[in-house]
C-alpha cells in the first residue's frame, strides 16, 4: 500500500468516524446517565433524516439551514418519549428497560414505512458536488488527495459540537449536575438534584444530537424506514467501546471504527467490515467491558426506586 | 391443607390432559391448508419462544442472538442431508449440539457481562451470525439460500400434506414446555431463579452460578437449533434472511415477555396471540399497510411492559393466586 493510498483511507476513515461519533454521543449521554441503552436511538436517527430530507423537498430548504428546526423538534420529541415511555421505565428491571426502547422501535420504524414507503430518498446539493482536492505532495511522494465535503463538514461540526459539548457538561452548571447524577444518582438525589429534571434533560439532549447527525448525513446517505437499524448497531459500538457516559470516549472510539472500517472493507471486501468492527466489538466487551474511557466497575450497574 | 394441592394437582392434570386432547385432535378436523399451516407456525414459534425462555426468562439473561442457533439447526439439518444423505431425523440432533456448544463458548466468554452489557454482547454476535451466513458462500450459497429436494418421504422428513407437519412441531412444542417444567421445579431452575434474583446471595449460598447458567444456555440452544430444523425441513427452503436475521430473536423475545417472562405457559401464550394477528392481517390486507403488524407488535409489547410487566400469563397467574389465597377457607 503507497502513502497516497493510506493517506486517503486514514482521511476517509476518520471523517465516516466522526459521523459514527456525532451520532452515538446523544446515545452514550443517555447511557451514562439514565444507564437505559436506548435501542430506538436509530430510529431517531431516520426521522430526522426524514425531517430534513422532507424541508428540502417541500421548501427547499438547505440540510445545514434545516437543523435549526429539526434540533428543537427532536427536543420536544425527547421529552414527550421521556415523559410518556421512559420516565415509568426508571427504576424497572433491564429487560423492561429494552425492550419499551425495542418496541419503540418497531413502531417508528414501521410508521416510517407506512407513511413514507420504503422507496430511498436522497438530497444532492449542488455546491458539494465537486470534491475538495489536496495536493500533489511530490516531497512526500504522494499524489492528489480527494476529500468529500459533506463529510468534512459533518466532521468538522461534530467535532465541534463533541468540544463544545464536554465543555458544557465539564463547566457549566447543568453539566455538573448531569454528572453528578450520572456517577451516583442515589447521592446526586440526597443533595437536592431534582433526578427527574435532569433524566428529563438528557434524554432530550440526547435526541437532538442525534437530530444535528442526521440532519448532517442526509447530504452523504440515503434515507429509507430501515436505516436506523444500520447505524444504531455502529452506535452501540461505538458507546461501549468509548466507555459509556464519556463523550471524549464516543468520539474517538467513532474515529477507531471509521477507521477500522474503511481499512478492513478496502483490504478484505465491503462484506466484512461490518463483521470484523463486531468482533472488535465482542473482544472490547471481554477484556474491558467500561470501555476505553469509563470508569472501572461502570458495567456493574446500580439500581434505583421508580421516579413517582 | 394436603388435600386441598392434591386437589388442586389433580384438577390442574385433568385440565392438562384434555387441553393435550385437544391440541391433538383439533388438527385432524380442520381440512384447509391455511389454518393448518396456523396451527404450525404456532407450534414452532411456541416452541423457539420456549427455548429462548430457559435462557432469558429463568436465569435473566437477556439473548438477543438465538437467531444464530436457530441458524445452526436450519443450516446443520439440511446441508447434512443435501451433501451427505444424513436423515434430517439425526440431522436435527447434529444442529442442536453444534448449536449447544456454541452457545456454551458464547457463555464462556461473554457470562461474566452484566444486564445492558450481555445484551450488546449477544445482538453483536446475532448480527455477525446473519453476516457470516450472507457472506459463507460456499457453505450455505449466500443470499440465494438452499432449496430442499421435494421427494415426500419419511426418511427425508418430508411430506405431501401437513398432518404429519403439524404433530411433529406439536411434538416439540409440548416437549419444550415439558422441558420448562422439569427445569422450573428442579434444583436448576431454583439455582437459575437464585441468579436472576441476586446473584451474590446466590453465590454466597453456594450456587454455582456460572455451570447452571452454561447448562441453561445449552439446553436452550439445543432445542432453539432442532425448532431450526423443522422450519428448514417444513418450508423446504432456507436463506439468511429466513432463518438467521436478528428480527428473529426479537420477535421470540416479543412473543415471551407478552405471555409471561419465566414461566412454562407464557412463550405458548405469547405465539398463540401474535400468529394469530399475524396471519389475519396477511390474510385481510396482504401487502396494501407493509408493517403494519410490525407496528401492533411494538404497541403490545410497550403496553403490556408497561401496564403488565409480568406478561399476560403472569399477571393471570397472580391474580387467580390471590383469589384463592382470599377465599380459601381459614383450616
Amino acid at each position: 500500500m503507497d502513502a497516497t493510498l493510506f493517506v486517503q483511507l486514514l482521511i476517509a476513515g476518520v471523517l465516516l468516524g466522526g459521523i459514527y461519533a456525532l451520532a452515538s454521543i446523544g446515545l452514550t449521554l443517555i447511557f451514562g446517565v439514565m444507564k437505559i441503552v436506548n435501542f430506538a436511538h436509530g430510529e431517531f436517527l431516520m426521522v430526522a433524516m426524514y425531517l430534513s430530507f422532507w424541508l428540502y423537498h417541500y421548501f427547499k430548504l438547505d440540510p445545514y439551514i434545516s437543523i435549526l428546526i429539526v434540533v428543537p423538534l427532536l427536543f420536544l420529541v425527547g421529552i414527550l418519549i421521556y415523559r410518556l415511555l421512559i420516565k415509568p421505565t426508571i427504576g424497572a428491571p433491564v429487560l423492561t428497560q429494552i425492550f419499551v426502547t425495542v418496541g419503540l422501535s418497531m413502531v417508528i420504524e414501521n410508521l416510517a414505512l407506512l407513511f413514507w414507503s420504503a422507496d430511498f430518498r436522497t438530497v444532492s446539493l449542488e455546491y458539494l458536488q465537486n470534491a475538495i482536492i489536496l495536493g500533489p505532495y511530490p516531497s512526500l511522494g504522494m499524489e492528489e488527495i480527494i476529500v468529500n465535503p459533506a463529510r468534512l463538514i459533518a466532521f468538522c461540526i461534530a467535532l465541534f459540537l463533541a468540544v463544545a459539548f464536554y465543555f458544557f457538561l465539564k463547566l457549566s452548571y447543568t453539566g455538573k449536575v448531569i454528572r453528578a447524577t450520572s456517577q451516583d444518582r442515589f447521592t446526586a438525589l440526597l443533595m437536592g438534584i431534582n433526578i427527574d429534571r435532569i433524566f428529563k434533560l438528557t434524554f432530550a439532549i440526547g435526541i437532538m444530537l442525534v437530530g444535528v447527525a442526521g440532519a448532517l448525513m442526509i447530504p452523504i446517505y440515503t434515507v429509507h424506514p430501515f436505516v436506523g437499524f444500520e447505524f444504531v448497531l455502529v452506535m452501540f459500538v461505538v458507546v461501549v467501546l468509548g466507555g459509556m457516559g464519556s463523550v471524549v470516549g464516543a468520539t474517538v472510539a467513532g474515529i477507531f471504527i471509521g477507521i477500522i472500517e474503511v481499512f478492513s472493507g478496502f483490504l478484505l471486501g465491503p462484506e466484512s467490515k461490518e463483521a470484523i468492527y463486531f468482533l472488535v466489538f465482542i473482544a472490547a466487551l471481554v477484556i474491558k467491558p467500561s470501555g476505553l474511557f469509563g470508569l472501572e466497575g461502570e458495567e456493574e450497574l446500580e439500581r434505583i426506586e421508580a421516579i413517582d | 391443607m394436603k388435600p386441598l394441592t392434591e386437589q388442586l394437582k389433580t384438577r390442574q392434570a385433568a385440565i392438562l390432559c384434555i387441553v393435550l386432547l385437544i391440541l391433538v385432535l383439533s388438527p385432524l378436523f380442520v381440512k384447509n391448508d391455511f389454518y393448518l399451516d396456523g396451527f404450525i407456525l404456532i407450534f414452532l414459534w411456541g416452541a423457539f419462544s420456549g427455548a429462548w425462555n430457559i435462557i432469558s426468562g429463568y436465569a435473566g439473561m437477556v439473548s438477543l442472538c438465538h437467531n444464530a442457533f436457530f441458524a445452526i439447526g436450519a443450516y446443520t439439518s439440511t446441508l447434512l442431508f443435501l451433501r451427505l444423505g444424513i436423515t434430517p431425523w439425526l440431522g436435527m440432533f447434529a444442529g442442536g449440539i453444534l448449536a449447544s456448544a456454541v452457545g456454551v463458548i458464547l457463555g464462556l466468554v461473554c457470562f461474566r457481562l452484566r444486564s445492558h452489557y450481555f445484551v450488546l454482547a449477544t445482538l453483536a454476535f446475532g448480527q455477525v451470525s446473519h453476516i457470516v451466513s450472507l457472506n459463507w458462500r460456499s457453505l450455505t450459497e449466500g443470499a440465494e439460500g438452499i432449496a430442499l429436494p421435494i421427494e415426500p418421504n419419511l426418511y427425508n422428513m418430508t411430506f405431501a400434506g401437513k398432518l404429519p407437519y403439524v404433530y411433529i412441531a406439536l411434538f416439540l412444542f409440548v416437549a419444550v414446555m415439558a422441558v420448562s417444567y422439569v427445569i422450573e421445579h428442579s434444583r436448576l431452575g431454583y439455582y437459575l431463579t437464585a441468579f436472576r434474583e441476586n446473584e451474590d446471595a446466590a453465590r454466597a449460598l453456594g450456587v454455582k452460578t456460572g455451570r447452571v447458567r452454561l447448562v441453561a444456555m445449552a439446553i436452550s440452544c439445543f432445542l432453539a437449533a432442532i425448532t431450526g430444523s423443522l422450519y428448514a425441513q417444513y418450508v423446504v427452503y432456507i436463506d439468511p434472511s429466513s432463518v438467521a436475521r436478528l428480527q428473529l430473536s426479537v420477535q421470540v423475545a416479543l412473543f415471551t415477555i407478552v405471555g409471561g417472562l419465566g414461566t412454562v405457559l407464557g412463550p405458548a401464550i405469547g405465539a398463540m396471540i401474535f400468529i394469530p394477528i399475524t396471519i389475519f392481517l396477511r390474510a385481510n390486507l396482504g401487502t396494501a399497510v407493509p408493517g403494519l403488524h410490525m407496528i401492533i407488535y411494538g404497541l403490545i409489547l410497550i403496553l403490556v411492559l408497561l401496564y403488565m410487566p409480568k406478561g399476560i400469563y403472569g399477571t393471570l397467574r397472580e391474580k387467580i393466586g390471590r383469589i384463592r389465597a382470599t377465599s380459601k377457607p381459614e383450616n
